[in-house]
């Protein structure tokens, strides 16, 4: 049986974009890649839980970054994980210029299709990651 | 004495993604943030304790800080204590809700009573708010008393978020190695807008609003007077 691979958000609490990485993630594990992946919380590595590190080392992770800050894929790298593929929200941004989220603890509905882009842009890399075809 | 950065109470939550109490310690974070004290608090994202740089480590030691956490491992907490300083509150959501915790909803999305608890939490995290900063409230009005406020100008702003600009620091040489010093920029920013030039006594003040949020050791104290001195009259000549 293949690894899930390991979807780390940013969990930003100050701004639209950590909540649309964070969104997005829910999209990945809970509605297009369900069983193929999972979500790993970044409090845990930060605390430097054993057991997540050892889940860490065991499979590749996407880290999507709400801000150039890009503490989700720093801290994986510093828990000793590998960053398969390391997005940032922004990016998917430019690739959308018609979508302009806000809200942070509720997103608005231009921050929910932003999540979903998101989540397709990582259901494709997972999709590569896995050797699996994406018939899109 | 000039009046040091604004004291505020930093708020830090979990944010655990895979559990519904981690969502509800960022949610009830958002809503003092947002609306029940959005002038006395300020945030940060836990994560930057080991991605940022040592002005988003001085967090905790800057602001009176408030760790909300969803489960016993209490991440925010313990990272706090770890990487920038020991939160003066530890809250823990679960310590709150009963143990069976299905009636919350998901993580993504949180019930009806998910929504209730965030409010409780919420409101916990106000009230040591108010005691942390020693703010009284006045019940008619709804507002806080003016004789209990922090002395701090009150402006309209955003529930505020330390991401991006953490507390700025200063690297100076203090007998031959090198030390950070929190705030110190702010602490010089102040003083020359006072027209507070290097002087003996201004010395002896700068000490007292260094030494507010940065550990001196007594015996090096003449080598930090001597070494802050050269920054400030280096940042006045700068600024003339």
């Amino acid at each position: 049986m293949k690894e899930k691979v390991l979807i780390v958000p940013c969990s930003g609490i100050g701004k639209s974009l950590g909540s649309v990485a964070r969104e997005g993630a829910y999209v990945v594990t809970e509605e297009l890649c369900p069983g193929r992946t999972q979500l790993m919380p970044l409090a845990l590595l930060v605390l430097g839980d054993k057991e997540t590190q050892i889940e860490l080392s065991s499979a590749g992770a996407i880290a999507i970054d709400g801000c150039v800050r890009a503490c989700a894929a720093k801290v994986v790298e510093g828990a000793g994980g590998r960053v398969a593929h390391g997005l940032q929200v922004l990016d998917v941004c430019r690739r959308h210029p018609d979508l302009k989220p806000s809200g942070i603890s509720e997103l608005d509905e231009s921050g929910h299709k932003l999540a979903h882009a998101l989540a397709e842009e990582v259901k494709e890399l997972v999709d590569n990651m896995r050797g699996e075809v994406s018939h899109a | 004495m000039p009046e040091l950065p604004k004291k505020k109470v930093g708020l830090i939550a979990c944010s655990g993604e895979e559990i519904p109490e981690g969502t509800i310690t960022r949610l009830a974070v958002r809503q003092v943030l947002e609306s029940l004290r959005p002038e006395q608090t300020v945030t940060i994202c836990l994560p930057l304790f080991l991605a940022g740089g040592e002005g988003d480590r001085a967090f905790a030691r800057f602001h009176p800080t408030i760790t909300v956490d969803g489960c016993a491992k209490r991440c925010a907490a313990r990272s706090t204590e770890m990487y920038s300083g020991k939160p003066a509150v530890s809250m823990v959501v679960g310590d709150s809700v009963p143990a069976n915790s299905a009636g919350l909803g998901s993580a993504r999305r949180l019930s009806a009573t998910g929504m209730q608890v965030v409010r409780e939490i919420a409101d916990q995290i106000a009230r040591h708010v108010d005691r942390l900063l020693d703010l009284k409230w006045d019940r008619r009005s709804g507002q806080p008393l003016a004789s209990s406020l922090p002395q701090e100008e009150s402006r309209t702003r955003q529930a505020a978020c330390s991401c991006g600009f953490g507390i700025p620091v200063q690297t100076l040489q203090v007998a031959g190695r090198e030390v950070t010093l929190i705030a110190l920029p702010l602490i010089f920013a102040q003083f020359r807008e006072a027209g507070k030039l290097p002087s003996d006594s201004t010395k002896t003040e700068l000490m007292q609003a260094v030494k507010i949020c940065n550990p001196v050791p007594s015996e090096e104290e003449a080598a930090y007077a001597q070494a802050i001195m050269q920054e400030y009259a280096a940042f006045c000549r700068g600024s003339n």
